[in-house]
């Protein structure tokens, strides 16, 4: 029995499940919120299941994840700012909730893994899925400009 | 724990897919579609397949999200430029946009009835 694996499995199925119904159901704004913070949510899963199945080519993907799961809530926030705009969704408890969360977690699994390239890529990956979740956050809460919305 | 693993991923991929195509607007679709990709990423992991799960990451949260609001905006444009600006009450009145995205009118019952029969 490995308790990182069984970390990731329970944060999958209480984490991801609540994400499921929650950009299902619901005004757009939480839905946007929801796919924004399911982001951060797998991300940590995966870095989870990478430390518990020991393959560290598995923290690859939690990589590419920070990069690009930003980038997808931005293209919501682009795409959808007419619809956005008369109730601009605003979630800051819960981005800090999301940040402190992927910090103690990526931290626990420097640690775990020890010092070297590993620990290193282990907190850049934390470093940029907390920048991206807190950026895709204020996009969202109306930090676009006025002038970006032309067209 | 791995089986445990497996379950958990497959029912969350069943549950997200379902609700994929129970939703109806396009837009909130997309949504959905994002959050799919994310768990069929999760599940491919599982079954330690890291190659795949990079390739549907990146079509899965980006790609396809992009795709289908690019295309719903087009359509709405084409449709009317003048009642784009108001999001309200033109939404009900553009019924050419939902046979576009929802699901595919079931053609091939008959022949597999036959072919099971």
């Amino acid at each position: 029995m490995n308790g990182w694996l069984v970390a990731a499995a329970v944060l999958l199925a209480g984490g991801l499940g609540a994400a499921v119904w929650g950009v299902a159901t619901g005004p757009l704004g939480r839905r946007v919120v929801t796919q924004n913070m399911t982001t951060s949510l797998v991300c940590v899963a995966v870095l989870l299941l990478a430390q518990g199945y020991r393959r560290p080519a598995y923290v690859d993907i939690g990589l590419e994840l920070s990069l690009l799961g930003p980038i997808g809530t931005l293209v919501y926030a682009r795409l959808l700012a007419d619809d956005l705009r008369p109730d601009p969704p605003r979630a800051p408890r819960l981005t800090a909730v999301a940040a402190a969360g992927t910090a103690a977690v990526v931290i626990a699994l420097a640690v775990a893994s020890g010092p070297g390239r590993a620990a290193v890529k282990l907190l850049l990956v934390g470093a940029l899925l907390i920048t991206g979740n807190v950026v895709a956050s204020r996009a969202l809460a109306g930090g676009i400009p006025e002038e970006a919305r032309h067209e | 724990m791995n089986d445990a693993l497996v379950v958990i991923c497959l029912l969350l991929v069943a549950a997200s897919a379902t609700a994929a195509v129970a939703v109806r607007d396009p837009e909130r679709q997309a949504l959905v579609l994002a959050v799919l990709g994310l768990s069929l990423a999760v599940l491919f992991t599982v079954f330690q397949a890291p190659d795949v799960a990079l390739s549907q990451l990146a079509v899965g949260s980006v790609l396809t999200p992009l795709l289908v609001l690019l295309s719903v905006r087009k359509v709405r444009r084409g449709a009317g430029p003048k009642t784009r600006r108001g999001t309200g009450p033109d939404r009900g009145g553009r019924d050419r946009t939902r046979p576009d995205a929802g699901p595919q009118p079931p053609g091939g019952r008959g022949g597999r009835d036959g072919a099971t029969g």
